[in-house]
């Protein structure tokens, strides 16, 4: 199956979003990516980068902001039928049965009586849940759901195939006999289905089933690289052919979400990562107990159960404090990291608070606080936040401000007025109640 | 020790606002007390000058007020008590149930002059079954929601409590009622809308040749309708509206807004971020924090007076305690407090159901003939009530919800119009319908629909609001047609709701046909054959076993349809349509 015509076309896509405080949220900024016929197109990346927003902009579902979404060369207008789409939750309608889930697309295509009872029963027949047509979807499985899912999907036949995590939250064991399906019906003539976009979260199923990895990157949502994967069908996972091309993933992954300081860089306002503070101390924590204190981001992210794209967020937090260094995917513990595991906790609150000062968004914070005498209403501090970072929500990064400044000891929030106030300043204290 | 920051600003505006408030509130509670002291008259003059009408309005706001603090204060006993007890849920919930589906207007008779022969010379006896009959529109569902909330809080909360070894009271305070207080306060905000519903009735009613008025906006516009005052009725609508934006504004809001903080489950993502303008404004003032301060420090020197009485009170307080708590709980002590509560329940029980018996037992064939044949003409217009207001109000309630913009914007603005007392404008429909040649047989329907749609308006918008996201997009993405979304996606999602918008709109409009099919406008009377007109009409002329066999037979027919029909069609709906997957 060669590469054919170009089916999907995404032209310098812009998307944005109003969140309810009112924020614009950038989702995408100008991606431009082609999928063409034959293809299995893996869309990966960080969570919030975007990706899940381009498939429903593929589907019809949402209409860009800026720029195009084509199908055959011409801009899609409303929902796009020649697609069929798989979803993460399920999105199963609870109160009609298996079979007239499966039949739900094929009404807008005047598909009827005979016709249709023919087509659900063969698409039943292709995911294998015959015998389950009168259940309901809450007497089946999470596997079994997603089944239906894609029965649904395959029963309008339809020449694209638009998956959205599809095996998010399935457990691993059902994940991969349904992955290894979807390769069958995709290489079985029988089902019509030709062409595939999948978003996924993990390397390996993006591996397994593409033949062109796209890799996003967040802040705003944007395509940081593209990979071909020309692994013959059916792919061996324990092969070295497919744990080599699953390195050369994670490198770009890693160089994506661990990208290697800018020459020179000025004192750019850079975000701090939304982690807690217990996370980075686990990291550093499980770090000291590794030889050399060192390893790479994807077997740190594996040996502490938490996905890739937290476990590089948390990496860059322990970077921005100086704790650790990432030359490459290797994790590094720097002096000052097993410095600052060995101190008591109220050391440790006084070294970070030191290095947090330094840390260009709590410096710029600091430096707000001090201009009004210590203390600072959060909206204020939340429409500077938006202006600075227009792509991540403000609110959740607030949060992430006030935990860290709180454990530094370094800044007090005060929720029930709503203000900001800087600890240790001596304005602070004429304006003390009692 | 955090700072605790002051802002900056001397004492301003919002300071002044609510010193203005505070000495607002002061003034109404003293002309209202003094109201309540008044030497009973009958029929007192109302005073039908606009001047007059902002007095009226605060009244009537007082007795609504007072009865939702009593109602407060009831559910939280009887929610307790029901959580707490198996024994009593197993009496108390039946008991709310069916409280809350009988037509109580019609105990407003046997309460006044109850009330009235209590204090045959003051006020007080008219008000207290004024303030009684708003009490027993809004107490129920605020019984309901802390009952509701009791059992659903998690055990680990309550494990903490009891390893911290913290005392039942302080639990209470400290736990119960916080984890509680987001039901509390939404489920006010509608009883305080519903304690409106029969303000004019409970302000002016005629009981035989007896004619009983508080002052109050609920009389000012039946006295302005008898006298076809037309400027009167409209100002007393709008100081209605007035009245009911203001406290909605100046209490609720502020309120739902605070109670955000007792949330228990901590993901609220996606839900609109609620804003209340008055709380902001509280929130800069700077007279609270003041007051906050000044309340410890008295608190402070008062333990400090105190101080000298703890030791001796400490060394008896046991002793003196030790009576009560054995007779608490010792097992035969708690044996005998339970019987005698029984029993006394049980007394109270059978001398009202022989009361009742005894003024029922006078009725004859042709009454019983007269009140089962009403009773299927008003139980038709309920019927056809709930159906038309379905007609209307599930298509707009799916329109609304289906966009979360256009529902966050109109919620404010369709609480505030429930919440208008659709009595009031009963007598104004009636006259319009005349003009068009409706009469009231069928004008009646309109008006129990006026009682009733809203429940069934905002049941269906908050269920077509909360269909999740991907199941709309899945519906989008297969292109099904715009009758089959309905068909297949927001009309089931909405379908459980329905039902209880049913359930509570029939109940509405059961009520409403007491003072629907019976009503005084333009100085005439105009009334039509029912249930409703019948228990109307018996109270004018101090019928007593009709109105009791009236209010008997409502309260049957209303509990054994919600037992019988709406319970197995809400049981069907949630089995058939819920998403529990």
């Amino acid at each position: 199956m060669t590469p054919g015509t170009v089916l999907l076309e995404a032209q310098h896509v812009t998307q944005r979003f109003r969140l309810p405080n009112g924020q614009n949220l950038e989702a995408l900024r100008d991606v431009s990516l082609v999928v063409r016929e034959n293809e299995v197109v893996a869309l990966v990346g960080p969570s919030g980068c975007g990706k899940s927003t381009l498939l429903r902009l593929f589907a019809g579902l949402a209409r860009p902001a800026d720029g195009k979404v084509l199908y055959r060369g011409h801009a899609l207008d409303g929902v796009l039928g020649a697609a069929a789409m798989v979803f993460q939750s399920f999105a199963l309608l609870p109160w009609l049965t298996v079979a007239e889930n499966v039949a739900m697309g094929l009404e807008a295509r005047g598909v009827d009586g005979a016709a249709r009872r023919d087509a659900v029963a063969r698409a039943i027949n292709l995911v294998g849940l015959d015998g389950f047509e009168q259940a309901y979807p809450k007497e089946l499985s999470g596997g079994m759901k997603q089944r239906v899912g894609f029965a649904r999907a395959l029963a309008v036949a339809p020449e694209i195939l638009l998956m959205d995590e599809p095996f998010g939250s399935l457990d691993p064991l059902t994940a991969e006999n349904l992955r290894s399906q979807v390769v069958d019906l995709w290489r079985d003539p029988a089902t019509g289905v030709n062409t595939l976009v999948i978003v996924t979260h993990s390397v390996e199923e993006a591996v397994f089933l593409a033949g062109r990895i796209v890799v996003f990157g967040s802040n705003p949502g944007h395509v940081r690289e593209e990979m071909a994967n020309p692994l013959p069908y059916p792919r061996q996972e324990r092969s070295p052919e497919f744990e080599e091309m699953v390195d050369r993933l994670h490198a770009i992954l890693t160089a994506t979400l661990l990208p290697e300081p800018a020459p020179a860089a000025p004192q750019r306002l850079v975000p701090f990562p939304r982690v807690h503070v217990s996370e980075v101390t686990g990291l550093l924590d499980h770090l000291l107990t590794r030889p050399d204190g060192k390893g790479p981001v994807f077997e740190l992210a594996e040996d502490l159960g938490v996905d890739y794209d937290r476990m590089s967020a948390v990496v860059r937090a322990a970077e921005q404090l100086g704790w650790v260094t990432t030359p490459g995917e290797i994790v590094q513990l720097t002096a000052a990291g097993r410095e600052v595991m060995a101190m008591d906790d109220a050391a440790r609150k006084d070294v970070t608070r030191a290095r947090l000062a330094k840390q260009p968004l709590f410096a710029r914070l600091v430096a707000m606080l001090k201009e009004s005498e210590g203390a600072v209403e959060d909206e204020e501090v939340l429409a500077d936040l938006t202006i600075y970072f227009p792509f991540i929500p403000a609110e959740s990064l607030f949060a992430t401000v006030v935990e860290w400044g709180r454990y530094a000891e370094l800044l007090d929030h005060d929720a029930d007025v709503g203000r900001l106030t800087l600890l240790g300043w001596e304005g602070a204290a004429e304006a003390r109640v009692e | 020790m955090k700072p605790l920051r002051l802002p900056h600003a001397p004492p301003g505006l919002a300071d002044v606002a609510i010193l203005c408030l505070l000495g607002g509130v002061i003034a109404t509670l003293v002309a209202f007390a003094r109201e309540f002291q008044a030497p009973f008259a009958q029929a007192v003059q109302i005073d039908l000058r606009p001047a007059a009408l902002p007095r009226y309005t605060l009244y009537s706001l007082s007795r609504g007020v007072t009865a939702l603090v009593i109602s407060y204060l009831f559910a939280l006993a009887y929610g307790w008590t029901a959580a707490k007890s198996r024994a009593a849920e197993r009496l108390l919930l039946p008991l709310l149930d069916i409280l809350q589906s009988i037509p109580v207007l019609g105990f407003l008779p046997g309460l006044v002059l109850g009330l009235m022969a209590l204090f045959p010379a003051r006020n007080m006896g008219l008000e207290l079954a004024a303030i009684l009959m708003i009490f027993t529109a809004q107490a129920w569902n605020l019984a309901f929601s802390f009952y509701n909330s009791l059992k659903a809080l998690p055990q680990p909360l309550r494990d903490a409590c009891k390893v911290a070894g913290w005392p039942p009271g302080r639990t209470f305070r400290q736990l119960e009622v916080p984890a509680a207080a987001q039901g509390l306060v939404w489920n006010g905000m509608l009883s305080m809308a519903g304690g409106w519903f029969f303000l004019m009735v409970n302000e002016a009613f005629r009981l035989g040749d007896h004619d009983y008025r508080l002052p109050g906006i609920g009389s000012f516009m039946s006295v302005a309708l008898d006298q076809g005052n037309g400027q009167a009725m409209a100002l007393a609508i709008v100081a209605m509206v007035i009245m009911i934006v203001c406290v909605d504004q100046l209490l609720w809001r502020p309120l739902v807004v605070w109670v955000e903080k007792f949330r228990l489950d901590e993901s609220s993502d996606g839900e609109p971020e609620l804003s209340s303008w008055v709380l902001e404004f509280l929130r800069r003032a700077r007279l609270p924090r003041r007051a906050a301060v000044l309340q410890r420090r008295a608190y402070r020197s008062a333990r400090r007076a105190a101080r000298p009485l703890e030791r001796p009170f400490r060394s008896v307080g046991p002793i003196i305690l030790r009576g009560p708590r054995l007779a608490l709980e010792h097992p035969i002590a708690r044996w005998v407090g339970v019987a005698l509560a029984l029993a006394a329940v049980v007394g109270a029980a059978v001398l009202g159901a022989w009361r009742l018996w005894g003024l029922i037992a006078q009725l004859g064939w042709r009454e019983w003939g007269q009140l089962l044949s009403s009773g299927a003409l008003t139980f038709a217009r309920v019927m056809a009530a709930v159906i038309l207001s379905t007609a209307w109000a599930l298509p707009a309630g799916v329109l609304i919800g289906r966009s979360p913009r256009i529902a966050r914007a109109l919620q404010p603005v369709i609480q505030v119009v429930a919440s208008f007392p659709a009595p009031m404008l009963f007598p104004l429909v009636i006259l319009l319908f005349e003009r068009i040649g409706i009469g009231l047989g069928l004008g009646a329907v309109a008006l129990m629909v006026l009682a009733g749609q809203w429940y069934i308006l905002f049941n269906v918008i908050s269920a077509v609001a909360a269909i999740p996201q991907q199941l709309k997009d899945a519906t989008a993405a297969f292109r099904l047609p715009r009758l089959t979304r309905w068909r297949m996606l927001y009309l089931p999602a909405a379908a459980p709701a329905l039902v209880m918008g049913w359930v509570t709109a029939a109940g509405g409009a059961w009520n409403g046909s007491i003072v629907a099919e019976y009503i005084q406008a333009g100085g005439a009377l105009r009334a039509t054959r029912g249930l409703g007109s019948l228990i109307s009409e018996a109270t004018a002329h101090a019928d007593f076993p009709l109105l009791a066999g009236g209010i008997a037979l409502m309260s049957l027919v209303v509990v054994g349809w919600n037992r019988i029909v709406w319970r197995s069609l809400m049981e069907w709906a949630r089995a058939r349509f819920g998403y529990a997957q």
